[in-house]
């Protein structure tokens, strides 16, 4: 029951994240694009790359922060997981997580911040608007708030959630809901290598 | 009950935006005490240290990591309750993929004392017990069954704490009524 009230809720927010509404930062739909993957960012290491620079990797991918204010959600730690769950044929994806909050998440901040999870996850981060470009592409919605109690780097971000599977071409796959479980992402993963 | 939990998730849909996302956050309930799944925990030197060691205490069972912020800021708190409340055991187990030395980093980091260093062995404690967000603190009994647990950060050594916490030590049913105030977000820097 405490299980079930905290997936529910998990899920409702979620769903909050992803409806339309809320001032998104993009007014396109889904209909009216297709989901073409691009990106131009800087990775964790400083340099430029581009959704051909993991070419014949399969990705896991995902949008988010890492500066939570009042709770952190734990996709990562699942991705993380879900990697170790992949045993060998985890050499054949790559973890990424790009952020929606470069004014905060320097390619710095994002390098300590992926090898907490695992030291294969790629962290990308780049100009506003290169990151405004690349959720764009991704049909990934978010939303800067006001900062809170008058500092202005202590707010918050709200993000679509949820991970996209992206082939060896970087080309979509498939969006995997977040509150999957690590061996079901592992099973997506080994289904989308073969 | 299905019912009443999608009612209220419709409900949550329908709020504000801001109000929504902390709806999640607070003290929940179980409507019936629920045995906590084995985890595979170990010690700072590595060793087992399963929760089935502690049956026949209370334990509030914080789950934290190095990359939540919040997480790092309330263990203080924490550790000040270990060291003042003898009849409740708080376990603060780390989530962190780099296990022992990044729990220890951030106990030598915020002065931690009291607290036991407590990893999740195998990566799994967050998927066992529906850790979707961090912090999360569950309110054991002393059979080893989740009674409640509070999603967010609390001020857990504050004079308004004590009626929930001694309601789990006398066993005694929990109410929303006894939810700890939620920590202040702060401006606290990474490491």
């Amino acid at each position: 029951m405490v299980r079930k009230s905290v997936l529910l809720g998990a899920l409702a927010a979620a769903l909050v994240l992803t409806a339309p509404g809320g001032a998104p930062a993009h007014a396109e739909t889904a209909a009216e694009t297709t989901l073409t993957g691009r990106f131009k960012l800087i990775d964790q290491d400083g340099r430029a790359v581009t959704e051909a620079s993991y070419a014949g990797h399969l990705r896991l991918m995902t949008f988010g922060y890492t500066f939570c204010p009042d709770i952190c959600p734990t996709t990562l730690a699942v991705m993380a997981a879900a990697m170790q769950a992949l045993g060998p044929d985890a050499a054949r994806v790559i973890p990424i997580f790009v952020t929606v909050d470069p004014k905060r998440d320097t390619p710095q901040r994002l390098k300590a911040y992926v090898a907490a999870f695992d030291s294969r996850f790629v962290g990308l981060s780049g100009a506003p608007d290169a990151v405004d470009q690349a959720a764009h592409n991704f049909h990934a919605r978010y939303h800067v708030n006001p900062p809170e109690a008058g500092d202005p780097d202590l707010y918050t971000v709200d993000h679509s959630a949820g991970i996209y599977i992206m082939d060896g071409d970087g080309r979509f796959l498939a969006k995997l809901p977040h509150q999957l479980d690590a061996d079901d992402i592992a099973q997506r993963v080994r289904a989308a290598l073969r | 009950m299905k019912r009443r939990a999608l009612l209220l998730a419709s409900a949550l849909l329908l709020m504000p935006h801001r109000a929504r996302a902390k709806m999640v956050t607070g003290l929940i309930v179980a409507a019936a005490p629920v045995p906590v799944p084995a985890i595979d925990i170990n010690d700072g030197d590595g060793n087992p240290a399963g929760l089935g060691q502690l049956r026949g205490r209370p334990v509030l069972l914080n789950l934290w990591a190095s990359w939540c912020l919040p997480c790092v800021a309330e263990l203080p708190a924490l550790d000040r309750l270990m060291a003042a409340d003898h009849r409740i055991t708080v376990v603060a187990l780390s989530l962190d993929n780099t296990g022992i030395p990044a729990a220890k980093a951030a106990y030598a980091r915020m002065g931690i004392a009291h607290l036991g260093v407590r990893v999740d062995a195998k990566l799994r404690a967050g998927e066992a017990l529906a850790a979707s967000m961090l912090p999360i603190t569950l309110l054991i009994d002393a059979e080893g069954r989740e009674v409640a647990r509070f999603v967010g950060a609390a001020d857990w050594d504050s004079p308004a704490v004590r009626p929930l916490l001694d309601a789990l030590e006398a066993g005694h049913p929990i109410t929303t009524a006894m939810a700890p105030p939620q920590a202040k977000p702060h401006g606290a820097q990474p490491p």
